[in-house]
């Protein structure tokens, strides 16, 4: 998983607004933001360091594996 | 079943009757079994579709976008921002944390010297008029950043926020412009479609300025998967002449966790921004293509690079210290060689910012330590090198009204190799701003042109068609036959006729015959559809730009043609579609405007 989870939420935006290739959207019955779009996610964090209340956490893998040449 | 999908299914059974192939094709399709429609989650007619006005619109919310904001407001101008993105949150702007600053008091060389030097590094194919802007106001643009509070925080968006809420400028974020607007010969403005809700916007405009970066191929591992070209695209379909395709950024992502751009960079987006000094280099980047395509990838890494720590993405990078040697491949000028032995430690950078907010913890980009694959910026040109063709030192395009800053314009600033950590954000400050205010003074010349009504339609039709269509391809899909063509080290980077005409044949036939059945059922899948669009005319644009570059100079490599060739191409390429549509290119002699 790259962006993982999103727990307390304080229903800002500021992940939402961040994120540059619009993985996450607001659930706006619960005014709570949900990950939308993981396989979009590139794993640049400034969702997480846009966070004011530190609810989202991010593993360095890509949720589809990439394959590489040689490891 | 619709009439539509009865006939082309009935097309299918032509074509392919008669065939014993086709016959055992067919009989495994159940044909009986209904299609699969695109049923899209959201309504196509609910858009509601608005006219915004201003006299300067500045397209991008990177370091070129605020500064050509702020100075266009500044210049008098009415000026309005849209961004695909958050202020200082998207595009590659929020990953570079060092910004070059020419400061006549402390630089080892003169202004002369640096634009000398760097025109050596690129073996002639930077733009002295743009690297001379660089020294000349880095300095100042560093400054109005610090007074902003730039430096003060890891995050930009706080402190690009305070000169635009200052000056009142409306900002209109999570917009993706598709389309520009063109009457009368002149540009007049833009559309494009809001992502968190069913709106199109139009914007009436007297000039522009495109900010909107480069772009790549969606790779993995390098933090530009919302860059995809856009802004060169949308000016090339309106006939402006763009260049710079053939050359590439080749940098590497760790073998570990290499679809990750927060560790391949280890952390460094957390890192408060800081500036550099003068310190120019020759590194290429698809040196180490070439030793890994001789070699394979190797337990070391892809093999020798040099020269210090980049401060930002696309920024050239240390190799490990211990480097295979293989013969030939890219030229290196004598001055920039490093014979033998590891690369030099990076210098300290010196100077009391630097002291001030230089983080001490290990951090940098992919390469300093580890084994490491390439690919990961596969289809971003060097900066300052690839986009819309300049007439003159304010970034003015070949379409009148229309200016490109940073990324999105081809100034050749240090020309088809990047020479100078920093150089890339701080060109985008100065760039940005020196556009900004041509473009604001330009606006109080024109008029402003009705947008008809026609026009308006047919471009919300192209927005929305993506949606409309029963059926297709979806964006990724697309998106990763494109990948599996043009990433490969043997397409992109060590070039070969053969090779690159079969990936130009792939290209094209996704651009015939994909681009206009993209798939969305979501505004995210309508951004992805037209962002893939973006990249397939950009992959035609960079295998026709490679094909014609018959040399090899600075990052453009080919295997056919290893030498630099002084005689035939000492020049830029640019390419612009005729009035049939098709893809045309011209040589420009470096050192000329366009004609």
């Amino acid at each position: 998983m790259p962006i993982h989870e999103i727990s307390g939420c304080i229903g800002c935006e500021a992940c939402v607004k961040s994120c540059p290739t619009d993985v996450i959207q607001m659930d706006r019955e619960r005014n709570k933001a949900y990950i939308a779009y993981v396989e979009d996610c590139q794993i640049c964090h400034l969702c997480r360091l846009y966070c004011p209340v530190g609810a989202i956490s991010i593993t360095p893998e890509k949720s589809i594996p990439v394959m590489v040449s040689w490891r | 079943m619709s009439k539509k999908t009865d006939l082309s299914r009935r097309r299918f059974m032509g074509a392919a009757a008669g065939t014993l192939l086709g016959a055992s094709a067919l009989s495994s399709l159940n044909l009986n079994a209904a299609p699969v429609k695109n049923q899209p989650k959201i309504d196509p007619q609910a858009f509601s579709s608005n006219l915004l006005e201003t006299d300067v619109l500045v397209i991008g919310g990177g370091m070129a976008g605020l500064f050509a904001a702020v100075k266009a407001h500044d210049a008098g101008a009415r000026v309005l921002i849209v961004s695909k993105g958050r202020l200082g949150s998207s595009g590659l702007t929020p990953f570079a944390k060092g910004i070059f600053s020419y400061d006549p008091a402390t630089a080892n060389m003169s202004i002369d010297e640096f634009v000398a030097k760097v025109s050596e590094s690129s073996l002639g194919s930077s733009n002295p008029v743009f690297t001379r802007q660089l020294a000349e106001y880095s300095k100042a643009r560093v400054e109005e950043l610090k007074s902003w509070g730039f430096f003060d925080s890891a995050l930009y968006n706080n402190s690009f926020m305070r000169p635009i809420e200052a000056r009142g400028i409306p900002l209109h974020e999570r917009i993706m412009i598709t389309h520009l607007l063109k009457e009368q010969g002149r540009v007049v403005g833009a559309s494009g479609f809001s992502l968190d809700d069913n709106r199109i916007l139009h914007f009436r405009a007297k000039t522009v300025v495109l900010c909107t970066g480069s772009g790549g191929f969606k790779s993995s591992g390098f933090p530009l998967c919302d860059l995809t070209h856009d802004g060169t695209v949308m000016a090339y379909k309106i006939g402006a002449k763009v260049t710079g395709k053939e050359w590439n950024d080749g940098h590497p992502a760790s073998a570990v966790n290499s679809g990750s751009c927060y560790d391949n960079w280890h952390g460094q987006v957390e890192e408060k921004p800081n500036i550099t000094s003068v310190d120019i280099h020759h590194d290429l980047g698809v040196d180490m293509n070439y030793t890994a395509y001789v070699l394979g990838p190797s337990s070391q890494g892809m093999g020798p690079p040099g020269g210090p720590a980049g401060k930002g993405p696309g920024e050239r990078s240390d190799g490990p210290p211990s480097m295979e040697q293989v013969s030939g491949g890219p030229y290196v000028p004598e001055a920039f060689r490093r014979a033998g032995g590891p690369p030099p430690m990076p210098p300290q950078q010196s100077g009391f910012l630097a002291g001030l907010f230089g983080d001490k913890k290990p951090s940098g980009p992919p390469g300093m330590q580890g084994p490491k694959v390439g690919g990961s910026s596969a289809g971003m040109a060097i900066h300052k090198s690839e986009g819309l063709v300049p007439v003159d030192e304010t970034g003015l395009s070949t379409v009148p009204g229309l200016y490109a800053a940073g990324d999105a314009l081809g100034s050749y600033m240090s020309g088809g190799i990047y020479t100078q950590i920093g150089s890339s954000l701080a060109g985008s400050a100065v760039q940005g701003a020196i556009a900004g205010e041509a473009a604001a003074k330009a606006s109080q010349k024109a008029k402003a042109v009705e947008l008809p009504a026609s026009k308006l339609a047919a471009v919300e039709e192209e927005i929305l068609a993506p949606l409309q269509r029963e059926r297709g391809y979806s964006p990724a899909w697309v998106t990763q036959v494109l990948q599996s063509v043009m990433i490969p080290n043997f397409v992109l980077y060590i070039k070969k006729e053969r090779l690159m005409q079969a990936a130009l044949a792939y290209v094209e036939e996704l651009r015939e015959h994909h681009v206009p059945m993209l798939l969305a059922d979501d505004r995210h899948k309508l951004r992805l559809a037209h962002e893939t669009e973006n990249m397939i005319i950009t992959a035609e644009m960079k295998m026709r730009a490679s094909l014609m570059r018959k040399e090899s100079r600075c990052s453009h490599y080919r295997l056919d043609y290893p030498e630099v060739d002084d005689v035939n191409w000492r020049a830029w390429i640019n390419i612009w579609q005729d009035e049939k549509g098709q893809m045309q290119l011209e040589k420009q002699p470096f050192g000329t405007w366009p004609v």
